[in-house]
């Protein structure tokens, strides 16, 4: 290294990289025979003493070419190796000095090592003249984007520093202080180039991530004040360039990659609100804010889609249906913006509704010229809809922005009023003036400026009110036969927003705040005309959007997913049932007429399942009587009428009754997916009259798979949702219904030969189904909220006797029907794999004792599955088949037959799970499942289990080796000497094991 | 609405769709659909793409069950469920006519299914009974 002749250091610097390479715990070791445990030990030994010194050796020569002017390409070339090998000892993942054997396998997958040397380390990396060097080096290379990356990837690991190494606070606060001043001597008054782009925010990044917030207040205020400050210019700076690649449409979004990590920084940063004074960064996040809502606004407010030089580019791509709306897209980005929309809440909430409201108005005005230009010459179709294009593109942002500075999107959990928020809304409620706030709220087709006193109303409300007058414009035009002008995706704005917005603020429930905001309550509080006014718009604007948009099927989705938020909570439903629309809706959809039949399948179940939620609103008896007459009954009537007609089997061909029959199975799905705990016993009487008619259906329509594919659908549905709740004798009804339903499909479809185009294609698919539907059967097994009095009646001894069907019965029965007409072709679809592999192992879990009583060639094909399953599919499908083996051996054990076909099967599996274990590279993610199912099939197969051993070690020519293995052995089944089916001792194996695979994986 | 699994008529011939998805023209635009079906008869696959608002045609699929009686010059006599006798369809050519063939020349009772769309018919498929 110090020879100063370029080729030698490279050759040293390949041998330390390899040396390095060897000693780490990573897929680059070779494979030379070292047990885990003992690599491990090395690399211990090797990272206190001999890594450290590496890096000195590392840190001289770079300091040696930091210090030299005019680098030939040969000397620039060992620098970058140089610099390569500091950035691999700096990404070590250093071992800890005690760490339990079995974490060392754990250690061996974790990508993005954060810098967490020990103690030894200290006087190392704690100099501050190492810092000092990589920064010195990075301002040297920096316009080389090669070497820049490894400098760059150098400062991130060290401001990813932490752990033992810091003896105290105290030391960390210098560290960071020193780090963060050569951070910003290092990028202050530099132009970034692109390449560093990514590095920077990398190790922005770190530091937030790592320090603690406690030492990063520590370090002086003026040092801090001034790394914010430059983090806020980056994230403006980076989010502008980000805009830029979208606009050149550029492969490699470098920008766009920083920008998302200096976004999520901030998130990092300002979600703690105890070590900040209040107000800390609201400066701060008003500039990141609106320089997110300028690059996404048109000029000239704005700059999107403009090039460097200001030139607007735009151009009609073709969008296809798996582009991914913008609002999951970028919910990462929205997610931080709207969270520094919060904290900066008095500059943004009116920033929003001025920037909406003056769209409105122009939206309204442009969509008044183009209709006069439709009525002076009609059939003209020079419109320019640029401008249309852009304002919808405009209010599209401003309104995702606006949902997520508003309310949070939670699954299961109630979602709060953000506190930020509420205060800023109390603060005000003094200045404000009630009435007009909801003169504001109430007038959505009113111009905001237009009502006298506008200027005192509640902001919060007043920016719901400007996204209520954008949906009000939409409607008009809708009126005015403008649809063709109006843009869908606007349309799913506006109806996403109203839902995220009503799920957390309509009717809040005050129990769950400490203080709310006189203005909310007024306006949308329980018992509140506010509120009352509110679920009449919505209902207005969801049956609209239904008659209006059934061809565009994402905006009819998210308008009934709108619809089942208002009356999926009891509170809102209350309201909403109160609303004539919404029984208009219910007649209407009855009555399946146009528009709402011209709706897609899956919207319709949708809108089924919300009428249906509707119907267990709090009514008087007689309105709920009259409800479920007019939302359910006509359904049973029509289906009634229809299937009891004399020559239905004549007619059952005709147009007219198919449509009929498979409008039918479809809001029977629709009733299903409403099921909830306290409906789901009205529910489900309801749906088993029409089970049982269905099976006649089966018959009926034998030949027409279509129909056939959607009445087994009904059953997988009504299954999925409400088996976990029946009772013994209800679930035994559903068993028996779909035992019947089975075994008329097999009547129907044995021997029969097609030579239609699609009968591959629609066998697939009823055979996914069937298995959905005895996976389904079998969760009861798992999940099961019956009420626990209705279980135990059915176990009094005269109801247990009359027991006609179990679930096994109809699941074997099932299997037995599925497993001829499976085929290793069909097992190529993976979702098909995947369904088949769940259920087969649900079975052996759940009924090991039915195993050996299969028929023959169902009991082969099963284990020929099994083994299948074990070899030669994904890890997932070998992980549910090894959690199969344990039952079966554990069944096999029991019954103490040495001869039944099973306990072969199981000797077979012995040697085929010894193999994946000792032999073959392990997945130790796998390690528990083939861990217990290899103890089981021990207990079972000792002998066997001793001849496996034997023949390993007899192959073994190394006596080392031999006896390191022999060792092992006997080592791993001590603790279980002779091994039985004890849960103490199978523990004791487990652990054995993890030892056992430690000490010879990889020899 | 067109639904997967279900049919339509494209360049005049009744299909089955097999593939159904949407797109627009910029991100303001309206939904256009994108069909691939396949003639339920010939096999053959055939594309089109509408505009989501524009209305289909949609074949009348109808299919029947009838009992093999014989085969005479290449045509089926087949007894309807109303007891009259059908003589106006083709044994189908390759597997499934021989197939049908084969059961009968053995003796073996066999139902046939007959599917019918815009007055084309065919026998499709088979069953011992």
């Amino acid at each position: 290294i110090s020879s100063g002749n370029p080729t030698v250091q490279t050759l040293a610097c390949s041998i330390l990289t390899a040396l390095l390479s060897e000693f780490s715990s990573s897929s680059k070791t070779s494979n030379i025979g070292l047990s885990m445990e003992f690599h491990g030990n090395c690399k211990r030994v090797f990272q206190e003493e001999d890594l450290r010194q590496i890096f000195m050796l590392t840190v001289e020569v770079l300091q040696e070419f930091s210090r030299r002017e005019n680098l030939n390409a040969q000397m620039s070339s060992v620098f970058q190796r140089y610099l390569a090998l500091a950035n691999q000892v700096l990404s070590w993942n250093f071992l800890p000095p005690n760490l339990g054997r079995h974490y060392i396998a754990m250690f061996e997958s974790s990508q993005n090592v954060l810098l967490k040397p020990t103690e030894s380390w200290r006087e190392t990396l704690l100099d501050s003249r190492v810092m000092e060097l990589f920064f010195t080096v990075h301002r040297k290379i920096r316009e080389d984007s090669d070497m820049a990356q490894d400098s760059l990837q150098c400062l991130a690991q060290l401001a990813s520093l932490h752990g033992p190494i810091f003896p105290d606070e105290g030391s960390q606060v210098d560290y960071l202080a020193h780090f963060i001043e050569g951070l910003l001597n290092t990028i202050n008054g530099i132009e970034i180039e692109d390449s560093e782009a990514v590095g920077i925010s990398s190790i922005i990044s770190n530091l937030i991530t790592v320090f603690p917030r406690n030492v990063l207040t520590a370090i002086p205020n003026e040092l801090f004040s001034s790394f914010v400050n430059c983090l806020t210019h980056l994230t403006c700076s980076f989010g502008r360039s980000a805009a830029l690649e979208e606009v050149l449409d550029k492969d490699d979004m470098v920008y766009m990659e920083a920008y998302d990590k200096l976004l999520e920084s901030w998130l990092t940063l300002v979600q703690d609100d105890k070590h900040f004074h209040k107000g800390f960064f609201t400066q701060h996040a008003v500039q990141v804010f609106n320089s997110y809502i300028q690059c996404h606004l048109a000029a000239p407010d704005g700059t999107r889609n403009l090039t460097a030089n200001g030139v607007a580019s735009r151009e009609e791509e073709e969008i296809s249906e798996l582009q991914e709306d913008d609002r999951d897209q970028f919910s990462d980005q929205l997610a931080s913006v709207g969270m520094l929309g919060r904290i900066a809440a008095e500059h943004c909430i009116p920033l929003l509704t001025s920037l909406l409201e003056e769209r409105v108005t122009r939206l309204h005005g442009q969509l008044q010229r183009h209709q006069q230009q439709l009525l002076a010459s009609p059939g003209s179709s020079t419109i320019d809809n640029k401008m249309l294009d852009d304002l919808y593109e405009d209010i599209h942002w401003l309104i995702l922005v606006t949902g997520y500075l508003l309310a949070d999107d939670t699954q299961g959990e109630t979602p709060l009023i953000p506190p930020e928020i509420m205060e800023y809304s109390i603060k005000h409620s003094s200045e404000v003036d009630i009435n007009t706030t909801l003169q504001i709220l109430g007038s959505p087709g009113e111009k905001a400026s237009s009502i006298p006193g506008y200027n005192r109303t509640d902001s919060v409300i007043r920016l719901l009110s400007a996204v209520l007058r954008v949906s009000e414009v939409e409607s008009r035009a809708i009126r005015a036969d403008l649809t063709h002008l109006l843009s869908p995706q606007m349309g799913k704005d506006i109806v996403w927003f109203l839902k995220r917005w009503a799920k957390t603020y309509l009717l809040v429930d005050e129990k769950l705040y400490d203080q709310i905001s006189l203005p909310f309550s007024t306006a949308f509080g329980a018992d509140t005309e506010g509120s009352q006014w509110i679920i009449g718009y919505l209902l207005q604007k969801v049956i609209s959007n239904l008659s209006v948009w059934s061809s565009e099927q994402d905006l009819a989705n998210d308008t009934v997913q709108l619809l089942v938020t208002l009356v999926e909570r009891r509170e809102r439903a209350n309201l909403v049932i109160q609303c004539e629309n919404w029984w208009n809706l219910a007649k209407q959809f009855a009555s399946r007429s146009p528009p709402l039949n011209f709706l897609s399948s899956p919207v319709q179940r949708t809108l089924m399942k919300a009428l249906v939620l509707g119907g267990f609103a709090h009514m008087d008896t007689e309105t709920k009587q009259q409800y479920w007459t007019e939302v359910l009954q006509p359904l049973q009537q029509r289906f009634l009428r229809v299937i009891n007609q004399e020559n239905f089997q004549q007619m059952c061909q005709q147009e007219e009754v198919k449509q009929e029959i498979t409008a039918t199975l479809e809001a029977l799905c629709g009733i299903a997916e409403a099921t909830q705990i306290d409906n789901v016993a009205i529910l489900f009487n309801f749906l088993m009259d029409f089970l049982t008619n269905c099976i006649g259906l089966m018959e009926v329509y034998k030949n027409t798979p279509e129909t056939v594919n959607l009445i087994i659908e009904v059953f997988v549905e009504v299954a999925h949702k409400q088996i976990c709740y029946l009772g013994e004798s209800k679930a035994m009804n559903l068993y028996e219904a779909c035992l019947t339903l089975l075994q008329v499909y097999s009547k129907n479809n044995l021997g029969r030969q097609r030579i239609d185009v699609t009968a591959e294609e629609e066998q697939y698919q009823d055979l996914l189904l069937i298995m959905e539907l005895l996976t389904n059967l079998l969760s009861k097994e798992f999940i099961d909220f019956s009420d626990t009095d209705e279980v135990f009646r059915g176990h009094e001894p005269g109801q247990a006797a009359n027991r006609s069907v179990s679930a096994a019965d109809v699941v074997l029965y099932g299997v037995n029907l599925i497993l001829p007409l499976m085929s290793q072709d069909l097992l190529k679809f993976p979702t098909l794999c995947n369904q088949y592999y769940k259920l087969i192992t649900f079975i052996c879990e759940i009924f090991p004792e039915k195993i050996p009583q299969l028929p023959e060639d169902l009991f082969k094909s099963l284990m020929y599955s099994l083994e299948l399953g074990m070899t030669s599919m994904s890890s997932e499908v070998c992980q549910l088949c090894l959690e199969a083996l344990t039952p079966l051996a554990e069944q096999c054990a029991k019954a103490q037959e040495t001869d039944s076909p099973l306990f072969l099967a199981t000797r077979h599996f012995l040697k085929l799970v010894f193999d994946m274990l000792v032999l073959q590279k392990h997945n130790t993610e796998m390690t528990t499942a083939a861990g217990e199912a290899f103890y089981t099939l021990v207990c079972l197969h000792q002998a066997e289990y001793s001849e496996l051993v034997e023949t390993l070690l007899s192959s073994q020519q190394d006596p080392v080796i031999y006896q390191r293995l022999a060792d092992a052995f006997n080592k791993l089944t001590a603790s279980s000497t002779p091994p039985t089916l004890d849960r103490k001792q199978k523990m004791a194996f487990l652990k054995s094991l993890e030892e056992f695979m430690a000490n010879v994986g990889g020899l | 609405a067109l639904r997967k699994n279900g049919f339509v008529v494209l360049k005049g011939r009744p299909c089955k769709i097999v593939e159904m998805s949407t797109s627009k023209t910029g991100k303001h635009g309206h939904a256009k659909v994108h069909l691939v079906g396949i003639d339920i008869f010939t096999g053959k696959k055939y594309e089109d793409i509408c505009p989501s608002t524009h209305n289909m045609d949609v074949p009348n699929i109808k299919r029947n069950d009838y009992q093999l009686i014989c085969i005479q010059d290449g045509y089926l006599s087949l007894l309807t469920e109303t007891g009259e006798v059908r003589e106006d369809l083709k044994l189908p050519e390759g597997e499934l006519g021989k197939e049908i063939e084969g059961k009968y020349n053995a003796g073996e009772d066999v139902q046939v299914s007959v599917m019918c769309a815009m007055s084309e018919e065919y026998a499709v498929a088979i069953k011992p009974c």
